[in-house]
């Protein structure tokens, strides 16, 4: 029983290592179109908001009008 | 609820309600981060062609906004005002890079004489490296090129915001994105 999950568990990570290396072929009809796509695949590295976070600790709190707060939300 | 006691909420908001990007930032410039960062990084990324420039371009782009914040007057959207002082970054960037090292872009005729349909699809593969192609790509082109397609690409910019951001008029941006298309079409199909 336990050889028998072994092997399942062996098969799910070969047809998902099968699954991660298969290409699917696009078609893009500008150079925008591929770019917005690769725009959307992209991720921002968390490390620049906790570098930008520390920078801001840093800065003088800015005079800032309690409305424009609010107005802002 | 009286006015007062609105005031009072609104400025007093619980900070579970705040992104959790960046808590020492007043919530409406962490909202702003949160929404327009991929887009800041995107551009630098794809426009210095570094991911390292581009971390410390993002950093340095929305410290300055932080900065302008409270002289953010909503002339122009939060997206144009941010890509302006992105726009504005890297060139300098660039520019102090070009004067040390000598850069310069390919000739513009090279691509007016390439054998390459705009009207045919790009077909790619979805592979690791598509990013990689896309710079290799961008980075044949003369930046003006580069620059043009990165904020076209961008479906919340304007013909109008597009050109204000890179100070030529809307018919001069589509007559240069045509040419802009081609040259990429004919660098693209180089990387396969």
């Amino acid at each position: 029983m336990k050889q028998e999950k072994k092997l399942t568990q062996r098969e799910q990570e070969q047809l998902s290592e099968k699954q991660s290396q298969q290409t699917e072929a696009r078609d893009f009809a500008s150079a925008e179109e591929l770019l917005r796509h690769d725009a959307g695949r992209t991720q921002v590295p968390p490390a620049i908001a906790k570098r930008l976070d520390e920078s801001i600790q840093r800065e003088p709190k800015p005079p800032k009008s309690w409305w424009k707060r609010i107005t802002r939300g | 609820m009286g006015v007062e006691s609105f005031v009072e909420d609104a400025l007093t908001e619980p900070a579970a309600a705040h992104p959790p990007v960046l808590p020492s930032a007043p919530r409406d410039f962490a909202e702003l981060y949160a929404t327009h960062s991929r887009a800041v990084y995107y551009l630098a990324l794809r426009y210095l062609g570094d991911h390292e420039k581009a971390e410390d371009a993002t950093h340095d782009v929305f410290l300055k906004a932080y900065r302008k914040w409270d002289e953010f007057r909503g002339d122009s959207s939060h997206r144009t005002w941010l890509y302006r002082i992105t726009v504005n970054h890297c060139l300098n960037l660039r520019q102090s890079w070009a004067s040390r090292n000598l850069i310069s872009n390919a000739d513009d005729a090279v691509w007016e004489t390439a054998p390459a349909r705009t009207d045919s699809p790009l077909r790619v593969l979805e592979t690791k490296e598509l990013g990689q192609r896309i710079q290799g790509a961008l980075e044949e082109l003369p930046k003006e090129y580069r620059l043009l397609l990165l904020l076209v690409a961008d479906e919340q910019l304007s013909y109008d915001e597009v050109a204000a951001l890179t100070d030529q008029t809307a018919d001069a941006v589509r007559g240069k994105l045509h040419r802009a298309r081609k040259a990429f079409a004919v660098v693209f199909a180089k990387t396969a």
